[in-house]
């Protein structure tokens, strides 16, 4: 009968669903509501049904959470996991482009690395989608950034033109901000013309890889990130919103409190590091820690990247996030609103449309962790993605199980471990 | 000769690390080179202080519910106070009190915020003109109104070293300062503390296309060093014989100043940190360093300081990591969250370090991660033993472990009253005390100092 089940699979060519879950007694946290005694069922990778003090399914695996919190799995904002590889070593990096003609048309998409150990870390620690971005190059245009769903079914980017970055930097524009915003506006200008007319005139800025790059910005499909913290480029970021009619974000955003209201009204969004509260550069001086709190509370779109000088930021993700989220929430952010900047929030940032949560129909993307998800001390005890749970195996608990206190007394070195 | 001086050294090193810490004044401890020059540093006024019913993290291992008794800038007692005579009552109850935190690596004033203008700007982070800066202090560059002192502080921590960089293999002197923001560092110099002797090895301090090209070259560039330094001591030696004792100032001013400074290393006056990342490399420094009566006080970065947790123990050498770094470069490839957990376990002396300034404000998470992962391998760590990380360990790094980093009578009244447990993310210091006087109130915008760069910024404007 088995076997008879197997084969009519096997011809019918469908995927072997994931076997029936119930998570019992959990403490759900969705950012919408935080309800303690909750039965989350999970079947054919989707939630089926979310309800208080519900009974498991027959034949169902069930998870008891033991009153421990059970969230959305999370999800980056802005991280560099899949490209920056292994940090020094140059052939593992794919995350910027310095020279050669690519600038808005520089997609990270098939650089992404589906076995860099950044996203097998990412993965394990509760992360589920990620925003990947280019860094700064040498042009205003660092490139277009790719969202990917860590779901083990082969390549991750789940769509290759998700965004593109623009870097209203003076020194990648010949020495002044005002001629990287002349050359930002321009790209869009050139990307609006006809297609007829887009390669046509001989004094265009912009090869076809950009114009290709830009079109679905300016028809309003794909947002602009603008990459910025200071107060002046936020304000010309919200401009540049209103001029042409665009989706557009600010990542960074070290100084939008100064502009919240004029942000809100904009409906531009930012993604910023709740780490932020040093004068790290001139353009971080309004630097504060309740930034999330004060954006919040005007009605600012927001979620979190959480860098520590490029080290968190996609070595550390998901810690990095929840512990940004706990300090935001430590400095006058709601808990829900924090919690939803690492899970929910940052399609909504993006796309205008959160993500759905802990929803009936919705995929079964849930982590059960051993303590509140926003302290930074807690951990994941179950990472499930589309209703299969994930192993929790990785490169660091090899290392941590090769070298255990416990194993010291081993008679064979740990190499044979 | 060379012999005995190596086990005077080696004597002096551990009395330091075996001292008790109870009472101030028996302990052998490193004594500052001849040469350092002397503090500028006052307390800030101060009053004797009662703070009633906190649970107490004591540093040294305990935990309580109780008081604590500051007068004139020590603690006079702890547990239940009858006696406070005219000291202010301070209801702490519900409220956690640590010991001042102690980060023994950052590179405040020398790697200057904000990092704007050309590198000569904001860095003078160590002398990278040749392999060996022993002759540079890195105080001579450290300019005091960095705003990271003012954060740091602000997140609990009262006493920081600062160190050269990692771009040559003997990087010079450190400076060990309170977070107290003064306009000239000998104002902010912690009194009496000894300087320490940076070292780096590895990826950062090998150059190219000039000496040391290669970790082997590093090697052979530190025994040249130190071969020159242990001859000045012979000189020295040989000098005191035909004059007497007594005859050489010992240490300092004479000789040529790498030779002193690495001397002064070699007979225990400067505590010696090392930058370094890899086990293999760890454990050939340790012991080349052992070749010419040096030792290893502490090793920072270590992110595979785990494999050899028990070299690190029986050597007596002190580890200063991050929980959670890893992958950014080759060294830093097999970082594990359970580092510093596996290092106490093994009775190594571990702690916390930032050596960035955004997590200088978050020594307290860095060790509650750190804990945590411990606990999630099986080992146990609780609260009064992780708080060591941050606060006794180090001070045992930096030779202070009689003056701070434990609450008994006698200690430096370096305290930190949390608005609850220090381990989690939604506790903030209310006040720090720094010989007794509140340094930082999180109530009061008056004890809250404030870098004059960021005076009248107006980007600022509602933040002040």
């Amino acid at each position: 009968m088995r076997l008879l089940a197997f084969l009519l699979l096997l011809a019918l060519g469908l995927p072997a669903h994931a076997e029936t879950i119930a998570i019992t007694n959990a403490r759900l946290m969705d950012g919408e509501r935080d309800e303690a005694g909750m039965t989350i069922v999970m079947a054919d990778g989707k939630i089926a049904s979310v309800s208080r003090g519900g009974v498991a399914p027959s034949g169902a695996r069930v998870v008891d959470a033991g009153g421990r919190p059970v969230t959305p799995s999370l999800a980056a904002a802005a991280t560099q996991i899949g490209i920056v590889g292994m940090g020094s070593a140059a052939n593992t990096r794919d995350e910027a482009v310095s020279s050669g003609p690519a600038g808005a048309g520089f997609a990270v998409a098939p650089g992404v690395d589906l076995n860099d150990l950044t996203i097998q870390e990412a993965r394990a620690q509760g992360v589920v989608s990620a925003m990947v971005y280019p860094d700064a190059g040498n042009g205003v245009f660092a490139g277009t950034a790719a969202l990917l769903r860590l779901d083990r079914t082969g390549n991750p980017v789940r769509n290759a033109n998700a965004a593109v970055f623009a870097v209203p930097r003076g020194k990648n524009a010949g020495g002044s901000r005002g001629a990287a915003w002349a050359l930002i506006r321009n790209a869009l200008d050139e990307a609006k013309r006809p297609a007829s007319a887009a390669n046509a005139p001989r004094d265009d800025l912009l090869n076809p890889l950009d114009i290709a790059a830009l079109r679905p910005v300016v028809a309003g499909r794909t947002p602009i990130a603008i990459v910025a913290n200071r107060e002046a480029d936020i304000r010309q970021a919200i401009e540049l919103s209103r001029d042409y009619g665009i989706r557009v974000v600010v990542v960074g955003g070290a100084e939008a409190w100064r502009v919240a209201d004029a942000l809100a009204t904009s409906g531009v969004g930012v993604i910023l590091d709740p780490l932020d509260e040093l004068p790290f550069t001139y353009d971080t001086v309004g630097a504060r820690r309740d930034n999330a709190a004060i954006l919040a509370k005007a009605g600012v779109p927001i979620a979190f990247m959480v860098s520590a000088q490029a080290i968190y930021l996609s070595y550390d993700l998901g810690p990095a996030l929840r512990e940004g989220a706990g300090i935001s929430a430590a400095n006058g952010l709601s808990r829900a609103d924090a919690l939803r900047a690492i899970t929910s929030a940052p399609a909504r940032v993006w796309t205008g449309k959160a993500s759905p949560g802990i929803a009936v129909g919705g995929a079964g993307d849930v982590v059960v962790w051993d303590g509140d998800p926003l302290e930074p001390s807690s951990a994941p005890a179950h990472v499930f993605v589309g209703g299969r749970e994930l192993s929790k195996v990785t490169r660091q608990t090899r290392l941590r199980d090769r070298y255990h206190p416990s194993r010291s007394g081993d008679p064979l070195p740990p190499a044979y471990r | 000769m060379k012999r005995a001086l190596r086990q005077i050294a080696l004597c002096l090193t551990l009395a330091a690390a075996s001292g008790q810490l109870s009472a101030q004044d028996n302990i052998s401890r490193p004594q500052p080179m001849p040469d350092a020059p002397a503090s500028e540093y006052r307390p800030l006024p101060r009053q004797d202080t009662l703070f009633v019913g906190a649970t107490i993290l004591d540093g040294a291992g305990g935990k309580l519910v109780g008081d604590v008794l500051v007068r004139d800038g020590r603690i006079v007692s702890l547990g239940k106070v009858a006696d406070a005579g005219n000291a202010v009552r301070i209801d702490a109850s519900g409220r956690w009190i640590t010991p001042g935190l102690i980060d023994v690596h950052t590179h405040y004033g020398s790697f200057i915020l904000p990092q704007g203008g050309s590198r000569e700007d904001y860095s003078d982070i160590v002398e990278n003109s040749g392999l060996n800066a022993a002759n540079t202090w890195v105080e001579h560059g450290v300019r005091p109104s960095d705003p990271a002192f003012s954060r740091a502080l602000a997140g609990g921590v009262t006493t920081v070293q600062i160190l050269p960089g990692s771009g040559v293999i003997i990087g010079g002197r450190t400076v060990v300062v309170h977070t107290i923001p003064a306009v000239t560092l000998a104002q902010m110099r912690f009194p009496g503390a000894p300087q320490g002797l940076k070292m780096a090895c590895g990826n950062n301090a090998v150059e190219q296309g000039s000496f040391p090209t290669s970790r082997q070259g590093q090697i052979a560039g530190l025994r040249h060093a130190l071969h020159e330094a242990r001859e000045l001591l012979d000189r020295r030696a040989g000098e005191d014989g035909k004059r007497g004792k007594g005859g050489h100032r010992g240490g300092g001013g004479s000789g040529d100043p790498k030779e002193v400074t690495l001397a002064g290393a070699i007979e225990g006056k400067l505590p010696v940190h090392l930058h370094c990342y890899r086990a293999d490399d760890i454990a050939t420094w340790i012991a080349v360093l052992e070749e010419y009566g040096v030792k290893l006080g502490t090793v920072h970065h270590a992110v595979e300081a785990y494999k050899i947790a028990p070299l690190l123990a029986r050597k007596g050498v002190c580890a200063a990591v991050w929980p959670d770094w890893w992958g950014f470069k080759r060294e830093a490839e097999d970082g594990i969250p359970e580092n510093a957990a596996f290092l106490d376990a093994a009775g190594a002396c571990v702690m916390m370090h930032s050596d960035i300034p955004v997590l200088g404000s978050l020594l307290n998470l860095e060790a509650a991660k750190a804990a945590a992962a411990g606990r999630r391998a099986g080992l146990d760590i609780p609260p009064e033993k992780a708080i060591r990380w941050i606060t006794s360990n180090p001070a045992k790094s930096l030779g202070l472990e009689d003056r701070v980093g434990t609450i008994a009578p006698g200690m430096n009244a370096d305290l930190v009253v949390w608005s609850g447990d220090p381990f989690s993310v939604f506790s903030k210091p209310d006040l720090v005390l720094i010989d007794g006087a509140v340094a930082y109130d999180r109530a009061q915008r008056t004890r809250q100092p404030q870098s004059d760069f960021e005076l009248g910024q107006p980007q600022r404007e509602g933040i002040e």
